[in-house]
């Protein structure tokens, strides 16, 4: 009962960072038709940022706000010099964008080496759950998980910029068309995804050995959920990531990490070929 | 005779050609050391080529072509180590060269059906994908214990010319550096031929009007599918070259880094010209061994920045921009020279033109 | 005389590498309700998207009360004071009547939408039905409702008819011509049908060949049946 418990917990919170990570991906991608392969090496920024100011002497909560405010800004940055220039031809945003994820990871190498560093628990605590010991740490992390992405669902959802976000997911020419300043919200999009892997990357710093690579074992299954899940919706990494998340989760525990991601992998395959859309997929208007 | 003949070649065959000519001069004043990296370079050249291949003229961009390298190069060393189950005595490199081409040729082609049919997956998410793949066999390899692991496999024999593992073995610098010249060669005319034949002219129109040709009745899919086949099966002869030369087979080959390097070298080279890729692939290398201890692991941040700029100022790449540039020259000396009216003609604007 | 309110000086335009259009010239006073006909595929909803900013501009001048837009981003055309109804309505099928009027003027207040509602009331019955629920005479009508909320001082209609059953294009129609009495709007009507040319328009101009062949004051279009058969007949 208790490993069940154990079991549930861990699946779940892997389910929720992916879908921090997956939620910023598909903003991207959905009003600006950028497919961020740096998202990977956004979270490795977001989880060195932590480990600089545990290096400078720092608390780990600082590291944490820090993260997030940091990584995004450096994308709104990056939206500036670089995607802007490349936004309308796809094909070169994914070489753009990859090529950024190598050179983050080099410029990590040159100043941080290349090896492995770790990040102390900032809650070394335990709960109980159903009588089995949880670390708090960890529900910590779902909990703010949780909260960040309802704040940014609240957004997308409640507000009237988020309407016109929206708006222009589903129609970019129209929404321009009627007054919507695509430019800015392109800005502030693709600054919030970046935040959002940013802040992802920091709360899972003191879980894993952070070292220049670790993007892209994050980005792979974060892509899936969104190919599963279904393009051009915000929603559709909710159900991509649960999915994603946790099959990739139970097979890890019960075979091995290796056989998790080829299991996952095979498995997204098979759905996108069956349900080419993704499982929310709507169509989306060609421009 | 041959001034005329060689004014009216195509600019890019003109390069090829008198790339070959030098590289077949070459053994003759260069040291036996630049020789042996030369040919291991060839082999990066020919799996350049089939990136160009697949990307620049297929318009599938795979993030993952390395795959196939990989899998080439393990196909080669099981075999001529003898460790292909049921069949260890077989240890021919004939044979060993045919699973290296037949392997990744099939890996591709199952992908493939599962990508392209149906709706099939638009360009971007088809890199995405491939870019999972690289990361999964990539993993999968490191921990599979039966090709080595981490470790990968040692000690994988040279080429030997007899049918099956005896006969003379091709290690020396100057034997070996025409060999490898030769599947080059071989290589590229293959992938340069197909690209001219009527299939291949189909196959660009597939890559840059999908939908119209598709209503034509193409059946896209299947195109794309054995596009990608045979552009898997070159990187997995490539892979084979490389392996028979280098000795020794590791995960690194078939993974991540491997296929971003390949990228790098295509896009600075030329994803447009099958000539200006191999070039790509092989100045890079040469560079890297040459500055690569001046700059240290500033290299790596200095090919990634110029990746992105070319990306984003020079999509035909730095060596295709050269060749482009030289044949805009030869058309204007060739027009300059023989019809000084058409470019009279020329000059005027629509409207004055309409206006006669 | 008034300056013009939109001068476009020399204009080409079109898809890829072809041009549609051709040195296209032509300017719309103040208040005037501008008439553009002409065969299919003439051209017509390519100038009104160059217009929007929708296509680059090869060359030639746009300017907008001032305001040179050649080659402004569209939402800065649709800031300059430009409400555009396209071609095939385009209204969010996902959102509903009032977020879609929303679209048009995300600072609208619960007044600026009952105003929007009255022109139309059939849009105030169905206020929480999604744009994608309504028929296409109701959404041609949330479409023009979702342009006027942004209080523009120049109106463009692709061929608001089409497809539309009659008694709902005369219902346009008339919001048409109460729209630019009352508040002076200048309005540019692409149209095929004729009723409704001649019930809105003070002028029609005819394209052809890329460019504006002939202008004429709408009174003069029905005693002249030879200019019809000219522009549009097949
Ligand atoms: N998206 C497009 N891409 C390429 N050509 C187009 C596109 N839209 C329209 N055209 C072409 O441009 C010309 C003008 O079209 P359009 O402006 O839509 O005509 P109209 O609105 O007058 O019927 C037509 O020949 C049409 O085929
Ligand atoms: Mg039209």
């Amino acid at each position: 009962m208790s490993s069940v418990a154990t079991i549930v917990l861990d699946a779940s919170n892997y389910a929720l960072i992916l879908l921090l990570i997956a939620l910023g991906l598909a903003i991207i991608f959905g009003l600006m038709n950028v497919i961020n392969l740096a998202h990977g090496e956004f979270l490795m920024l977001g989880a060195y940022t932590v480990l600089s100011i545990q290096m400078a002497g720092g608390p780990f909560w600082l590291g944490l706000i820090a993260a997030p405010l940091a990584v995004g800004l450096f994308g709104l940055v990056i939206e500036e010099v670089v995607i802007r220039r490349v936004y309308h031809r796809v094909l070169d945003t994914i070489l753009a964008t990859w090529g950024l994820s190598l050179l983050l990871k080099q410029s990590i190498v040159l100043v941080f080496g290349p090896g492995s560093h770790s990040i102390e628990d900032p809650i070394s605590a335990s709960v109980m759950i159903f009588g089995a010991p949880y670390p708090a740490y960890r529900l910590f992390i779902m909990a703010i998980s949780l909260l960040v992405v309802t704040a940014t669902f609240l957004f997308f959802f409640k507000t009237r910029i988020g309407l016109a976000a929206r708006g222009v997911i589903a129609n970019r020419n129209m929404a321009a068309c009627l007054g919507i300043n695509t430019r800015n919200l392109d800005r502030m999009t693709f600054s919030l995804g970046a935040a959002l892997a940013g802040l992802a990357g920091a709360v899972i710093a003191p879980l894993i050995s952070l070292d220049p690579h670790l993007g892209l074992g994050y980005l792979v299954p974060a892509f899936l959920a969104i190919l599963v899940g279904g393009l051009g919706s915000i929603m559709a990494p909710v159900v991509g990531a649960a999915g994603v998340g946790v099959t990739e989760n139970l097979a890890a525990t019960f075979l091995s990490p290796v056989y998790a991601q080829l299991i996952v992998f095979i498995t997204a395959v098979l759905v996108i070929r069956l349900a080419p859309g993704g499982l929310l997929g709507k169509k989306r208007r060609q421009t | 005779m041959i001034r005329t003949a060689l004014s009216h070649m195509k600019t890019e065959s003109l390069v090829a050609g008198i790339l070959l000519v030098v590289l077949l001069l070459l053994p003759l004043g260069a040291s036996s050391w630049l020789l042996s990296d030369l040919s291991i370079y060839f082999s990066y050249a020919l799996f350049a080529a089939s990136l160009a291949f697949v990307w620049g003229h297929c318009g599938l961009l795979c993030l993952g072509q390395a795959v196939f390298f990989g899998l080439g190069a393990y196909a080669m060393s099981l075999v001529t180590l003898g460790m292909v189950p049921g069949v260890e005595g077989m240890v021919s490199t004939w044979l060993g060269f045919a699973a290296a081409i037949a392997v990744p040729a099939l890996a591709a082609q199952l992908l493939g059906r599962f990508l392209f049919h149906a709706q099939g997956l638009q360009g971007a998410f088809f890199g995405i994908v491939t870019l999972a793949v690289a990361f999964i066999v990539e993993r999968l390899f490191i921990n599979w214990d039966f090709v080595g692991g981490l470790n990968g496999l040692m000690n994988v024999p040279p080429i030997v010319l007899g049918l099956n593992g005896d006969g003379y073995e091709l290690w020396e610098a100057v034997p070996l550096y025409y060999a490898a010249l030769f599947v080059l060669v071989l290589g590229f005319s293959v992938l340069a031929a197909l690209m001219r034949s009527r299939w291949g002219l189909a196959l660009k129109a597939v890559a840059s009007h999908e939908m119209r040709t598709k209503s034509l009745g193409y059946d896209t899919a299947h195109y794309k599918t054995t596009a990608f086949s045979i552009g898997a099966a070159i990187a997995g002869l490539a892979g084979a070259l490389f392996v028979v030369q280098f000795g020794f087979v590791s995960p690194s080959l078939i993974g991540f880094g491997l296929s971003a390097e390949v990228l790098i070298w295509v896009a600075l080279g030329g994803r447009g010209m099958l000539v200006a890729a191999c070039a790509g692939a092989i100045l890079v290398r040469v560079l890297e061994s040459n500055l690569s201890s001046v700059f240290g692991d500033t290299w790596l941040l200095l090919l990634g920045g110029l990746f992105i700029v070319s990306v984003m100022f020079l999509p035909r790449g730095l060596v295709g921009e050269a060749i482009h540039g030289l044949d805009r020259w030869r058309a204007k000396r060739r027009k300059g020279g023989s019809t000084p009216r058409g470019k009279a003609v020329e000059r005027l604007s629509p409207s004055e033109y309409t206006a006669r | 005389m008034d300056k013009p309110v939109l001068e476009l000086d020399g204009i080409s335009a079109g898809y890829g590498t072809g041009l549609v259009l051709q040195d296209l010239s032509l300017t719309v006073d103040r208040g005037e309700v501008l008439g553009i006909m002409g065969r299919n595929g003439v051209g017509k909803s390519t100038l009104l998207k160059t217009l929007m900013g929708l296509l680059k501009v090869r060359s030639g001048r746009l300017t907008f009360s001032g305001h040179d837009l050649t080659n402004a981003p569209s939402y800065r055309v649709a800031a300059a004071g430009v409400g555009y109804v396209p071609q095939g309505r385009e209204v969010f099928p996902d959102f509903t009547i009032r977020q879609n009027l929303i679209m048009g003027n995300l600072k609208a207040r619960n007044d600026d939408i009952d105003a929007a509602m009255d022109l139309f009331p059939v849009l105030r019955e169905r206020a929480r039905a999604t744009g994608g629920s309504l028929s296409g005479g109701q959404q041609q009508q949330l479409a023009i409702a979702r342009a006027l909320i942004g209080r523009p001082a120049l109106l463009v209609l692709d061929e608001p008819s089409e497809g539309i059953q009659p008694s709902i294009v005369r219902e346009i129609g008339t919001t048409l011509k109460q729209v630019s009495a009352e508040k002076g709007m200048t309005i540019m009507l692409v149209e095929q049908n004729m009723d409704m040319i001649t019930q809105c328009c003070d002028r029609v101009v005819f394209l052809e060949g890329g460019r504006i062949a002939t202008s004429v004051p709408a009174a003069q279009l029905l005693e002249s049946p030879a200019l019809l058969n000219k522009y549009m007949a097949f």
